[in-house]
């Protein structure tokens, strides 16, 4: 088996592996510590539990399922084309197709209204040109598709975009000698190179959607279409049965668990890894055009909510939000919370991604693997309400910890994101690069410094980007521990929405995007730059 | 790597030095007051009477913004005799039955006789600082005539769509369910199941199917009679009404209590008091976009003077409603599943 040979060519890295785990059962304490705060506070344990969790599990793995699928396909024909594809502002757009799973969600979600709704562009468009209005998909199970589709769709295609845009030159070049057709290019050059993320990728989206909150209650249309979620918030909320939402968080967490396990069996395809090269073999003129209608499609469907958002925000209250010190005072808040938070995930998933890297056994590696995924299984609400407890169980006010809870938590909600960018390419290194690192006899610090650093660099940035602006986005941390003085701006643009004060809202969400966008033109860039910069 | 973690760590320090520079200017004696995000925002009521009570009691009053008003309770439920909180503001009398039994608020002691609300205050223990009906919205320009009962509404066409919320999340939401149950008891399931081809979506909170409604998505929206205020004040926007129903409609009446485990009982009282006053409710119309409790006379915002209220308010005594609410919810739940 080439795979064994690989292993063993493996660096021996103990400290690595040691702290890695030591990470890995620190944040499983701290799973642990939140689901018992909860219920030591539950005095109550009598409490009655009104749902048909079968029901909900069968909806959501259903839901989520078809996400997951729809969202892969999607992504991989989108990375595929973008690949290929140069034209001015393809930046941007790459940009703009990251920022969209950052957002908060009931931003996307509403962007994706003035499009697909009702009295969306499209029906308008419709009703204009043809005089027919039509039946809006964007409610119901479709409605819940369309949107995650939209929001995981781009995240996937950014993720596999930097797989393909990582094959190397040489690779490219012994390809194109052979006359490698579209088909057999896909099949031999493009598809592994991705397919070492898709599990990861996979199970980072299944989780998005099953535990998707806002999304599945705005576009839902009703109870016949939730989340165990939802029958968490309502066990906390409004029957303030403690040990009940604890029950339902441990199944949820058990069906997630479950979900990582899978993804984590699958044994990773190897893929060489180097520096992207403009490309300079190009696609036939029936694949380009493919290649084409892909982008047109995709743009117009990810991109027109959101700058459905930037229109209605710029229009809305720009200069009245600007003019407030209050706006000013949430936006540092924000920056510096965003930028703690991308410092620290960076650290967490450092420690975990070399740390699986260097683990032989396929056991130790899915266990590795599995703490970054902890946050997206235990569900939002239960983990505000933990920390919260675990906080005053400490005697530490709330106030103090704030921006340290939020800060943390915004880290580990980053993590699974920052481990599917940074994890495959780290593998790739390791097995492609094992030998040389042994033969060389390089020191752990020395296999980092030069050679994954500098090999890292984009996607590092790319991790910082998409880590600060989850932090940017965050509403349902900074919900419980936010006050009339701590206040970031999406807390600020939901106070603005729950005081009928909707043109402040949108110009808030608007300023969001723009910031997210910023983050994932310059950071890669930036760290990139600096990556080489240290290697010189 | 090593410039990274210096830098996170310089940016915590920041960061807490920033927070406990607020925690500790305080030589005052501090009120802190439990509220949901709206009432604490910067364009709420809190600004304005902080100021205000500030003003007059040589102390600091801090809003604490939660994101629902149910969270409050819930917070300061979980936090027990060690809260923070001295007042606990935006409950309304739907789950105030329930906020009682939990044992943690004091009587106020104010006499609140002048008050202007659609029943005669009596409780011993909640504040009332503002109230209103729940209505559905139309806007005028799309749909001119509004059904002026749930059963016309019922029997509109099914394109007519309306935006509600859900009653286990937000308080408009289990507002609607009283409405349904108090107009037309145990025929309630059978409203329920006749609305059921018009629901749009049932949100989780009142912001997000107000905008709904805004984005002309929805037709109609369950809120507030007071709600054209906001648009007619602050946008001459003239459109957007409440429907009446014939039936009669369900108030939303806010409160606030004291909680028994504050130290600063008379100070608390004191600022129940000011928001119950002329001087405190003033600011009530404008920011929070609902009745005062007292009558203000000319001080009440002309956008509020020609609003059409309903004739007939609708009541459920509050035992009946913390002991079968949960009931109710399972039925409207099964009802338009």
């Amino acid at each position: 088996m080439p795979e064994t040979n690989l292993m063993l060519t493996l660096p021996k890295r103990p400290i690595r592996i040691a702290m890695a785990t030591a990470l890995s059962f620190a944040i499983a304490a701290l799973i642990a510590a939140v689901l018992w705060a909860i219920l030591a506070a539950a005095t109550d344990a009598s409490g009655h539990s009104r749902v048909d969790i079968a029901h909900l599990l069968r909806m959501t793995s259903l839901q989520a399922g078809l996400t997951t699928i729809l969202s892969l396909l999607v992504g991989m024909a989108l990375a595929w084309s973008l690949n290929r594809l140069r034209f001015p502002g393809r930046d941007v757009v790459v940009s703009l197709f990251a920022s969209a799973i950052v957002t908060p969600g009931m931003v996307v979600a509403f962007g994706l209204l003035s499009i697909w709704g009702r009295n969306g562009w499209i029906n308008q468009l419709s009703q204009t040109l043809f005089g027919i209005g039509f039946d809006s998909p964007a409610y119901g199970l479709s409605g819940i598709l369309l949107a995650h589709v939209i929001l995981d769709g781009a995240f996937a295609a950014r993720i596999l975009l930097a797989r393909l845009d990582s094959i190397p030159a040489t690779r490219l070049k012994v390809g194109q000698s052979l006359a490698l057709g579209p088909l057999q290019r896909f099949r031999l050059i493009d598809w592994p190179a991705m397919a070492l993320s898709l599990p990861g990728l996979g199970a980072v989206i299944f989780l998005l959607a099953f535990t998707s909150f806002p999304i599945v209650l705005l576009l839902g249309g009703g109870p016949a279409n939730q989340t165990l979620e939802v029958a968490i918030f309502s066990a906390v909320r409004l029957d303030f049965d403690l040990a009940g939402a604890v029950r339902l968080a441990v199944t949820q967490i058990g069906v997630c668990a479950l979900v990582i396990v899978l993804a984590s069996a699958f044994s990773p395809v190897p893929a060489a890894l180097g520096r992207s090269a403009q490309p300079r073999w190009r696609d036939g003129p029936t694949t380009r055009l493919l290649q084409w209608g892909v982008l047109i499609v995709s743009v117009l469907a990810f991109a027109l909510p959101l700058l459905s958002v930037l229109y209605d925000g710029i229009v809305g209250g720009f200069g009245r939000i600007i003019a407030q010190p209050a706006f000013w005072r949430a936006t540092a808040t924000s920056i510096l919370i965003g930028t703690a938070s991308a410092a620290l995930t960076l650290g967490l998933a450092l420690i975990l991604a070399l740390g699986r890297s260097a683990a032989r056994h396929p056991l130790a590696r899915t266990s590795l693997g599995m703490p970054a995924y902890a946050y997206l299984a235990v569900p939002a609400v239960v983990l505000s309400l933990g920390f919260f407890l675990l906080v005053r169980g400490l005697g530490v006010p709330t106030g103090l910890a704030a921006p340290f809870v939020v800060v943390g938590a915004n880290s580990l909600l980053a993590l699974p994101f920052a481990m599917a960018t940074l994890g495959p390419p780290l593998d790739a290194i390791v097995r492609t690069r094992g030998k040389l690192i042994r033969s060389l006899g390089l020191t752990g610090w020395m296999q980092f410094t030069r050679i994954e650093y500098p090999l890292l660099g984009r996607d590092i940035g790319l991790m910082l980007a998409l880590s600060f602006c989850f932090s940017l986005g965050d509403l349902g941390v900074i919900a419980l521990f936010g006050t009339q003085d701590f206040q970031t701006l999406p807390l600020m643009m939901y106070r603005a929405l729950g005081s009928y004060r909707n043109n402040d809202a949108a110009a808030i969400a608007a300023l969001l995007l723009i910031g997210t966008i910023a983050a994932f033109v310059l950071l890669p860039r930036l760290i990139e730059r600096l990556a080489h910069a240290g290697r010189r | 790597m090593t410039h990274m973690v210096k830098f996170s760590s310089i940016a915590l320090a920041v960061l807490l030095a920033g927070t406990s520079g607020i925690a500790l200017a305080q030589d005052k004696p501090n009120l802190t007051i439990y509220t949901y995000d709206g009432f604490a925002s910067d364009w709420g009521p809190g600004v304005p009477l902080k100021q205000g009570f500030e003003a007059t009691c040589a102390c600091t009053v801090t809003f604490v913004g939660a994101d629902s008003s149910i969270g409050t309770l819930r917070r300061v439920q979980l936090e027990g005799d060690t809260t923070e909180a001295d007042i606990l503001l935006g409950l309304d009398t739907a789950i105030a039955g329930e906020a009682r039994a939990t044992g943690l608020f004091a009587d106020h002691g104010l006499s609140l006789d002048n008050l202007v609300l659609p029943e005669a205050w009596t409780d011993a223990q909640f504040v009332p600082f503002d109230y209103s009906h729940f209505a559905f919205m139309h806007d005028i320009d799309t749909m001119p005539e509004a059904p002026a009962s749930f059963e016309e509404l019922i029997a509109l066409p099914d394109t007519i769509k309306i935006a509600i919320q859900d009653p286990r999340s937000a308080t408009p939401g289990l507002g609607l369910l009283l409405w349904v149950k108090a107009a037309y008891g145990d025929r309630a399931p059978e409203i329920w199941a006749g609305l059921k081809p018009k629901i749009l979506t049932i949100t989780r909170e009142w912001s997000e199917s107000y905008n709904l409604f805004l984005e002309g998505e929805a037709d109609m929206v369950l809120s507030y009679t007071t709600s054209p205020a906001y648009h007619i004040h602050d946008e001459d926007d003239h459109s957007i009404k409440a429907a009446l129903f014939s039936e009669g409609h369900f108030p939303q009446i806010e409160v606030a209590g004291i909680l028994k485990s504050s130290d600063q009982q008379d100070l608390a009282r004191d600022f129940l008091a000011y928001l119950a006053s002329p001087e405190g409710q003033q600011f009530i119309p404008t920011t929070n976009w609902m009745f005062p409790v007292v009558d203000l006379g000319d001080r009440l915002d002309p956008s509020f003077a020609g609003l059409p209220q309903p004739e007939k308010t609708l009541t459920i005594p509050e035992e009946d409603i913390t002991a079968n609410s949960a009931a109710w919810i399972d039925e409207m739940l099964a009802a338009v599943q």
